[in-house]
């Protein structure tokens, strides 16, 4: 395998924030159907999510439908998307599942993770708590200044979809040096999200 | 429940990267029902994953996809505005496995792998090279000590196990990497119940252990 390790370098552009109006346009869709933007949305992330699925192994033809379902997707549920996240956040979710469901014939079983279900929780083990508010749109920012070690890493999780295993063996690097840049770059990142109180 | 023990966060960024296999995801969703912590801590990861699709560069789109996608959309109905609703867990069992177990974990049908060992392997659950599968481990039997070819993750459901590395109570999570070998032994007057799933075939050591290895079949 050759995972060139020029690729952090050509995408170093990770500064590029979204525009702010993808959560109103969402809510546009969910509320009444609003195509326009709905199209803006589709303009914005089919060409991202068409190169996602390039990357993890679609050829061009396939990469395309795929990003076109996702936005198909994305229309669909809507209403569904909850406003204390972020949006690409959530589109991601969708592009993942469904790479996943095409490219790999499987699937990811998943819960609910926001905040709303969690302050329901009755559990009663001290775990209810006002969550940390994320300042998610610093986000691309942060990952921007992260160590080209750990960008390195992370990308071949997300982008190419590889386990760490795998992602050892393509930048010959033993599994616990592998574990511990992930490790390092999530602590870094959730530090870093968090707004002060 | 007080969860001690959760999974390493390099998993959950590969969970929430989607690089984990079928088998390995059902663990983790399992324990991220019972787990707040590991929950903010894939919430997280998810964001990222959001932060990296926004940086990346543009792939030019086929002439008329916006104009296939709007004529898409116009057949397709919206959903409802719900939010997918978490099962509480109830007998122990987290609802992302109740569909497996209608009648709980009281009626699970169990299949005798070695004397004290019951085991329940998921039928369309697909884990590449691994399995995944329900524990049932008699009180006081210890596996055979048993080594990993690739990652093992643990989740306890019921009772509770001790092995080289601390106790694993319910909701815990014992995550194996290849180097560590371990003996888990079920250490109280219950079964202890589990649900393992590994990401590639597991290795044993001693006689016993080349014994259970072709029962284990995998």
């Amino acid at each position: 395998m050759t995972y060139a390790a020029s690729r952090p370098e050509q995408e170093a552009q990770t500064g590029m924030a979204p525009p702010p109006e993808l959560a109103d346009w969402l809510a546009a869709v969910a509320q009444h159907g609003d195509r326009q933007s709905f199209a803006r949305l589709f303009q914005w992330f089919a060409p991202r999510i068409k190169r996602y699925m390039q990357r993890l192994g679609a050829d061009p033809d396939l990469a395309e439908d795929l990003a076109q379902e996702t936005l198909v997707q994305v229309w669909r549920k809507a209403g569904q998307f909850d406003s204390s996240r972020a949006p690409s956040a959530w589109v991601f979710t969708i592009a993942r599942n469904l790479r996943i469901d095409r490219l790999r014939r499987q699937r990811l079983y998943e819960v609910e993770l926001t905040e709303e279900a969690d302050a329901e929780d009755e559990q009663g083990d001290g775990h209810q708590r006002v969550l940390d508010r994320l300042d998610a749109g610093r986000l691309p920012d942060l990952v921007g200044a992260l160590p080209a070690e750990q960008v390195e890493v992370i990308r071949l999780a997300y982008f190419e979809g590889l386990s760490h295993g795998e992602v050892g063996k393509a930048l010959d690097l033993p599994l616990g040096t592998v574990k511990s840049r992930l490790r390092l770059a999530l602590t870094k990142l959730r530090s870093a999200m968090r707004v002060e109180p | 429940m007080t969860i001690r023990h959760h999974p390493d966060d390099a998993t959950l960024v590969a969970y929430a990267a989607g690089a984990v296999t079928e088998g390995i995801s059902l663990v983790l969703a399992a324990h991220l029902e019972l787990c707040p912590r590991c929950r903010e801590h894939v919430r997280d990861a998810t964001e990222l994953g959001g932060a990296l699709l926004a940086g990346l560069d543009p792939a030019p789109l086929a002439d008329g996809a916006l104009t296939a996608a709007l004529a898409r959309i116009d057949r397709e109905p919206q959903a409802k505005h719900t939010r997918r609703p978490r099962h509480r867990p109830a007998d122990g069992l987290p609802g992302t496995l109740a569909p497996w177990f209608p009648a709980g974990l009281a009626r699970v049908p169990w299949r005798t792998l070695a004397p004290g060992v019951k085991h329940f392997r998921f039928p369309g659950v697909d884990s590449g090279a691994g399995t995944v599968r329900l524990l049932s481990i008699a009180p006081g039997t210890a596996l055979p000590h048993h080594g990993h070819g690739g990652s093992e993750l643990t989740l306890v459901l019921r009772g509770s196990f001790v092995d080289e590395i601390g106790r694993f109570a319910a909701g815990d999570l014992a995550e194996l990497d290849p180097s560590i070998q371990h003996q888990p032994v079920a250490d109280t007057d219950l079964p202890c119940i589990c649900l393992v799933a590994t990401d590639a075939r597991l290795r044993f050591s001693g006689v016993l252990g080349r014994l259970f290895q072709p029962l284990v079949g995998i």
